[in-house]
C-alpha cells in the first residue's frame, strides 16, 4: 500500500461493482433453465452440450462477471492503486462478456459454428480488457505485498485459460482437429485451479482476519502459498503436454491438490481461533467453501486411485470446486461486499446523508434471506452430489440453482432500492436546508 | 522502547477484543454484561483517536507528515464515532438486530483503517519522528 491508497476518492463510482453484482445472478437462472430444459441426462457425458453450456454460464456469466466486478473494486483497498480508466474498463468487460457468454452457451446448445465464431473475439475483448486494466494496477502499486502476488499470479493464469478456451473455441466452429481432452483439461486447469484459487488465496489474506478478527495467515504459508500453486499448475501443465504417463501427471496433480488442502486447513484454523465468535452467514459460506474444496480435492485423489471410475469422480471434483468451492465464496462475499458499500458511498453524502438517516449493513440486505439462502445453497450441493451417477439428481439441483439465482438477483436489487430511496431523502433534505436558508419575502 | 507501530498495533487488538466482547453479549441480548463491555470498548475507542488526535497526527503534521492522509483517517474517526453513538442507542435500547447491524458496518470500516494506519500512517510516523518517538509515545500514554 501507499499514501495515495489513504484517498476514499480511489474507490470506483459504486455503480461500477454494482452493475457487475446485479447481472451476475441473471446468469444462475439461465445455467439452471438449461440444465432444466436441456438434455434428460446431462452429467451423462463431460463434453454434452446442455452441460457445457450451463457451465459456461455459471463459470463465466455468474463467477467471472462478479470476480471482474470485485478486483476492480478492490485493487484500490488491497493493492493500494486503482484501475485506470474504471468507467470504460467496466464497459469494455461487461458488455462483451455477458453478449459472448450468451452467444457461446447458444452456440454449444444448438452446435452453432457460427454461434461459437461470434462468441471467441467478444470474450477474448472482455477478458484482454479486464486483464491489461489489472496488469496497470499492479504496475502502479508501489507495494508488493502477498495479495498483489496472488492476483498478478491468478491473471498470468485467467490468460493462459482465456486463449486456451479462445483456441477451443475456433476450434469447435472451424471443425478443426485438436486435441480437445488435452486441451480441456489444461484450460480447466488455469481457469478454476489458476484464476479462481489464486485470487480466493489472495483475497482471504486480507478478509478472513478482517472479517471475524482471527489470526493472520502464518507468513511462511502466506510467501509460499500463490507462487507454489502457480508452479503446481506450470507442472501440471508441463506434464499433461508431454503427454500420456500417467505416474508423471498424478504426482503434479497430487502436488496442487495437497497445496489447496493447506490452504482450506488453514484458513479453517484461523476461523476457528477467531475472537469474533458471533454466527455469521458470511463466515458459514466461507467453511462450507474450504470443506468443498478439500472434497474436490479428496475426489480427484479417489480418480488417481480408482482409474475404473475416474470420469464420474473427476465430474464430481469439478461440481465440488465451481458449486461448493468457488460458489460458496463468491455468494458468501457479495453479502458482505454490497451491503457495505451502499452504506460507505451514502455515508459520503456528509451532513445531509446523517440527518437522512443511512441503513446500516444489515438493513440493506436482511440477514434473514442471507441465512435462507445459505440453506438453499447446501441444499443444492447435495443434490449435485449423486449427479454423476443418477440422472434424476439433475432436478432438485437444477431447482436449487434457479431458486438461488432468483433469491441472489432480489437481494442484489433490493441492496441497490435501498441505496436509491437513501440517496433521494438526502437529496430532498439537501434541498430543503437550501430552500430554508434562502432569504424569506419581505 | 517500542516503536510507534507496535505501540499502537497493540492497542487496536486490544479494542477489536473488546469490540467482540461488547457484540456478543448483545446479540445474545445478555444486557447486564453488554452494557459494561461497550462502555469499555468505547472508553478505549475514544482514549485511542485522543491519542491519535492529540498528540500523535499534530506532532507528525508539525514534522512535515502528510496532510492529505492524515485527514482521511480524521475522517474516519468521524464515522466511526457516528456508528458508536447509533449503537449506544441501540444498547440502551436493547435492540439486538439494530445493535448488529451496526458493529457488523463499524468491524468493516474500523478493520480497514486500521489496516491502513498499520501499514502506511504509523510506520511513517515512525520514520519521520525517529528521534522524537519516545516523547511522544510518553505524552499518547498520558491521554
Amino acid at each position: 500500500m501507499n499514501i495515495a491508497s489513504l484517498s476514499p476518492d480511489q474507490a470506483p463510482p459504486i455503480s461500477i461493482p454494482l452493475r457487475f453484482f446485479a447481472v451476475a445472478p441473471l446468469f444462475l437462472i439461465v445455467a439452471a433453465l438449461i440444465l432444466l430444459a436441456g438434455d434428460a441426462a446431462p452429467f451423462a457425458d463431460a463434453h454434452s452440450p446442455a452441460l457445457l453450456a450451463a457451465t459456461h454460464c455459471i463459470t463465466l456469466g455468474f463467477m467471472a462477471t462478479v470476480m471482474m466486478g470485485a478486483t476492480q473494486q478492490i485493487l484500490p483497498v488491497v493493492v493500494g492503486s486503482p484501475v485506470p480508466a474504471s468507467r470504460l474498463v467496466a464497459w469494455f468487460t461487461l458488455l462483451p462478456l455477458a453478449a459472448g457468454t450468451l452467444l457461446l452457451t447458444a452456440g454449444f446448445l444448438r452446435s452453432d459454428a457460427r454461434l461459437l465464431g461470434l462468441a471467441w473475439p467478444l470474450l477474448a475483448t472482455a477478458f484482454a480488457v479486464f486483464i491489461a486494466a489489472a496488469l496497470v494496477s499492479l504496475w502502479r502499486a508501489r507495494t508488493h505485498n502477498l495479495t498483489w502476488i496472488a492476483i498478478l499470479l491468478a491473471l498470468l493464469a485467467l490468460a493462459g485459460a482465456v486463449t486456451l478456451g479462445t483456441l477451443l473455441d475456433r476450434g469447435y466452429a472451424a471443425g478443426m482437429a485438436l486435441d480437445y481432452a488435452r486441451l480441456s483439461a489444461m484450460h480447466i486447469g488455469l481457469a478454476l485451479g489458476g484464476w479462481v484459487l489464486l485470487l480466493i488465496v489472495g483475497v482471504s489474506y486480507q478478509v478472513v482476519p478482517m472479517f471475524q478478527i482471527t489470526p493472520g495467515y502464518p507468513k511462511w504459508l502466506g510467501d509460499l502459498l500463490a507462487p507454489s500453486l502457480f508452479a503446481a499448475l506450470l507442472l501440471n501443465l508441463a506434464s499433461l503436454s508431454l503427454g500420456e504417463a500417467p505416474l508423471r501427471n498424478a504426482v503434479a496433480e497430487s502436488v496442487f491438490w495437497l497445496l489447496a488442502i493447506s490452504f482450506a486447513v488453514t484458513t479453517l484454523w484461523l476461523q476457528h481461533h477467531r475472537r469474533r465468535k458471533i454466527s455469521d452467514a458470511t463466515l458459514s459460506f466461507f467453511r462450507l467453501g474450504m470443506f468443498a474444496l478439500m472434497f474436490a480435492a479428496a475426489c480427484s485423489f479417489a480418480a488417481l486411485a480408482l482409474p475404473a471410475a475416474a470420469a464420474p469422480l473427476r465430474m464430481l471434483s469439478i461440481i465440488a470446486f465451481i458449486g461448493g468451492f468457488a460458489m460458496s465464496l463468491i455468494q458468501g462475499m457479495l453479502y458482505k461486499i454490497v451491503p457495505f458499500l451502499v452504506w460507505f458511498h451514502l455515508f459520503r453524502g456528509g451532513s445531509n446523508a446523517l440527518r437522512a438517516g443511512i441503513p446500516n449493513m444489515k438493513e440493506v440486505i436482511a440477514e434473514r434471506l442471507i441465512w435462507w439462502h445459505l440453506r438453499l445453497h447446501v441444499f443444492t450441493l447435495l443434490a449435485a452430489l449423486p449427479a454423476p451417477w443418477w440422472d434424476v439428481a439433475v432436478w432438485p439441483l437444477a431447482l436449487g440453482l434457479l431458486l438461488q439465482g432468483m433469491l441472489l438477483a432480489y437481494a442484489m436489487y433490493a441492496g441497490i432500492a435501498v441505496f436509491r430511496r437513501t440517496l433521494a431523502r438526502i437529496a430532498n433534505l439537501a434541498s430543503d436546508s437550501v430552500t430554508n436558508d434562502r432569504p424569506g419575502p419581505p | 522502547m517500542p516503536s510507534i507501530a507496535a505501540f499502537m498495533t497493540d492497542k487496536h487488538k486490544a479494542c477489536d477484543t473488546e469490540f467482540a466482547r461488547a457484540e456478543d453479549y448483545a446479540l445474545s441480548a445478555d444486557w447486564d454484561k453488554a452494557g459494561p463491555a461497550f462502555e469499555t470498548f468505547h472508553h478505549d475507542m475514544a482514549q485511542h483517536f485522543r491519542m491519535e488526535e492529540d498528540q500523535l497526527f499534530p506532532t507528525l503534521l508539525a514534522a512535515g507528515g502528510p496532510g492529505g492522509p492524515v485527514q482521511i483517517m480524521l475522517m474516519e474517526h468521524e464515522q466511526m464515532n457516528d456508528l458508536l453513538g447509533q449503537m449506544k442507542t441501540a444498547l440502551d435500547g436493547h435492540d439486538a438486530q439494530r445493535y448488529g447491524g451496526l458493529s457488523e458496518t463499524l468491524l468493516i470500516v474500523m478493520q480497514q483503517h486500521n489496516l491502513k494506519e498499520e501499514q502506511i500512517l504509523y510506520p511513517i510516523a515512525d520514520r519521520i519522528l525517529a528521534s522524537e518517538s519516545a516523547a511522544v509515545l510518553g505524552r499518547m500514554q498520558q491521554v
